[in-house]
């Protein structure tokens, strides 16, 4: 099971557990996870945050049979496509991480659809969470803006060649019913930790209204425990083969290179 | 693991049925819960019809609690909660009375009307005291703008100190420390006065926050619940890896106290 929504580093705002890369993996091999996507979680209040990523590359250095990086840049920032080409190149990252309300831009802004256009000629899908944390228990000087699937949609939208995921996306039975446009959009994928499937089957509502090779497994550790999004696909009415492609096969796919892509 | 271990006859203290748009109780909804719950290992489904409106009249309290009764009577699993607003005080207490004496509820919810602290409170919290039936108050530290602003008047646990000091001897039960909010702050807030149940509901699954729970009120304090986020429920339980008795206590033990089941 690979799960693509974990983070190593320190949280500023709450004590998290398994900051560490060894820690985090022990963590997550425990609970039946072979592989995991990571962000750098402090990297999120650096002014120049790609100084983070070259923090994350070298806490990934010794685990890179487990995690792959995923860089977070900042787009309103100088010399954000050296740091993208750092990213992808030297770095080896096999993704880009955007979080608007930390770095003060909105996801509509052209800075935002600049680099988004930028990572899917380099061949590396864009990931966008919904939020960090709840905002409801916020910290007084942390955020409480989280990013809409509408903006998500509009971006998607916006730059069709581009990959997006939507990490922590904020689904209900209701919103499925309605075949929402994030289930619709042919180019973005969607995280599963807030999908419920005992009460209501809203994951499997979505493998069905997506298709299976655009839902990915997710937890988001070591904010979250991890148990809750693995009870949602044990209980989700999937197929053998959708359930495959939930639990990694998609992931597989989506953070390969596309072949020919530079740099 | 896929669930709770059917040894430990769980039971859900915190919970909700719905109408349908004939506002009778919604047979499929209640359905699926009770499907979702068998398939967690929960045994048991305490279930409540609260209204979030600023004033719900008596009339709308009874229609709301009649839903409830309806699904008391629709399967076994299903324990029923009274919901009232303390603000109408006597029809308050003889709809406590109507669904906890006469038809066999056998707790007390509150929402966000009025604080669990306000003097508008006593009625109720006397009749729960003398009557021994527990008291579920919606709860949370909201930290956001827009919680604040729909919900002025949810009770934090500041509020429910001053109520355990006002109203001695009813049972308080601080609803879903996972309910959203800064739970941190909730907990610390308890800490120099004991005495208030929590229930471990609500969709926040934050790492570490049920272990803290158990070591700040005690296992004999806490409550398995899940407010219909039933996933998250279970796994946040099982990932604080509880030793045995612990968990007997969360999950059977301290509800079946609380609502005199007789171990049922």
């Amino acid at each position: 099971m690979f799960d693509i929504n974990v983070a190593v580093g320190h949280w500023p705002f709450r004590r998290i557990p398994h900051q560490s890369a060894e820690s985090l993996r022990h963590h997550l091999r425990r609970h039946g996870i072979s592989g995991a996507a990571a962000t750098h979680t402090h990297g999120l209040f650096y002014r120049n945050c790609h100084d983070a990523n070259l923090e994350l590359a070298e806490m990934l250095a010794a685990h890179g049979d487990f995690f792959v990086g995923i860089a977070t840049l900042n787009p309103a920032y100088p010399a954000w496509e050296k740091d993208l080409a750092a990213c992808v190149g030297a770095l080896r990252m096999a993704g880009v991480r955007l979080a608007p309300a930390y770095h003060n831009y909105a996801l509509g802004n052209a800075c935002a659809r600049d680099l988004v256009r930028a990572a899917a000629a380099c061949g590396v899908p864009v990931f966008v969470p919904h939020r960090i944390v709840d905002v409801r228990q916020r910290h007084w000087l942390d955020t409480e803006t989280v990013v809409t699937p509408g903006e998500v949609i509009a971006l998607a939208r916006a730059v069709p060649e581009a990959r997006i995921v939507f990490l922590e996306y904020p689904v209900s039975p209701g919103v499925v019913a309605a075949a929402d446009g994030t289930v619709l959009c042919p180019n973005l994928y969607v995280e599963t930790s807030r999908m419920v499937s005992a009460y209501g089957q809203v994951l499997a509502a979505v493998v069905r209204a997506a298709g299976p090779e655009r839902v990915l497994f997710g937890s988001g550790a070591p904010f979250k425990e991890v148990m809750p999004a693995t009870l949602k696909l044990a209980h989700a009415e999937l197929t053998e083969a959708e359930r495959i492609l939930v639990c990694g096969g998609t992931a597989a796919r989506l953070l390969a290179r596309t072949p020919g892509a530079g740099p | 693991m896929n669930g709770l271990p059917e040894h430990l006859g769980t039971i859900d203290f915190h919970n909700h049925v719905y109408p349908g748009a004939d506002g009778r109780l919604d047979r499929h909804r209640a359905e699926a819960l009770l499907e979702g719950s068998q398939r967690l290992g929960i045994h048991r489904i305490c279930v409540s019809r609260p209204l979030t409106e600023k004033s719900p009249s008596p009339t709308e309290i009874r229609r709301a609690n009649d839903v409830v009764l309806e699904a008391m009577a629709y399967h076994p699993r299903f324990v029923g909660f009274c919901f009232v607003n303390p603000g109408h005080a006597s029809e308050a207490v003889a709809e406590l009375q109507r669904c906890i004496l006469g038809e066999g509820m056998r707790g007390v919810k509150l929402y966000h009307q009025h604080v669990i602290c306000d003097p508008v409170q006593r009625p109720v919290m006397a009749w729960a005291r003398e009557t021994g039936v527990p008291v579920l108050m919606h709860a949370g530290k909201a930290m956001d703008r827009a919680t604040r602003r729909r919900q002025p008047r949810l009770s934090d646990s500041r509020h429910f100190v001053r109520a355990a000091t006002m109203f001695p001897g009813t049972v308080l039960v601080q609803a879903h420390i996972g309910g959203g909010g800064d739970w941190e702050w909730n907990l610390r807030a308890l800490e120099c006065r004991p005495g208030t149940y929590i229930d471990i509901g609500g969709s926040v699954v934050d790492a570490g926050m049920v272990r803290r729970t158990v070591d700040t009120v005690g296992a004999d304090h806490v409550l398995f619940a899940t407010d219909g986020s039933l996933e998250e429920g279970v796994g946040k339980l099982l990932d604080a890896e509880l030793d045995e008795a612990t968990m007997r206590l969360i999950c059977h033990g301290n509800a079946v106290r609380l609502l005199r089941l007789g171990g049922a």
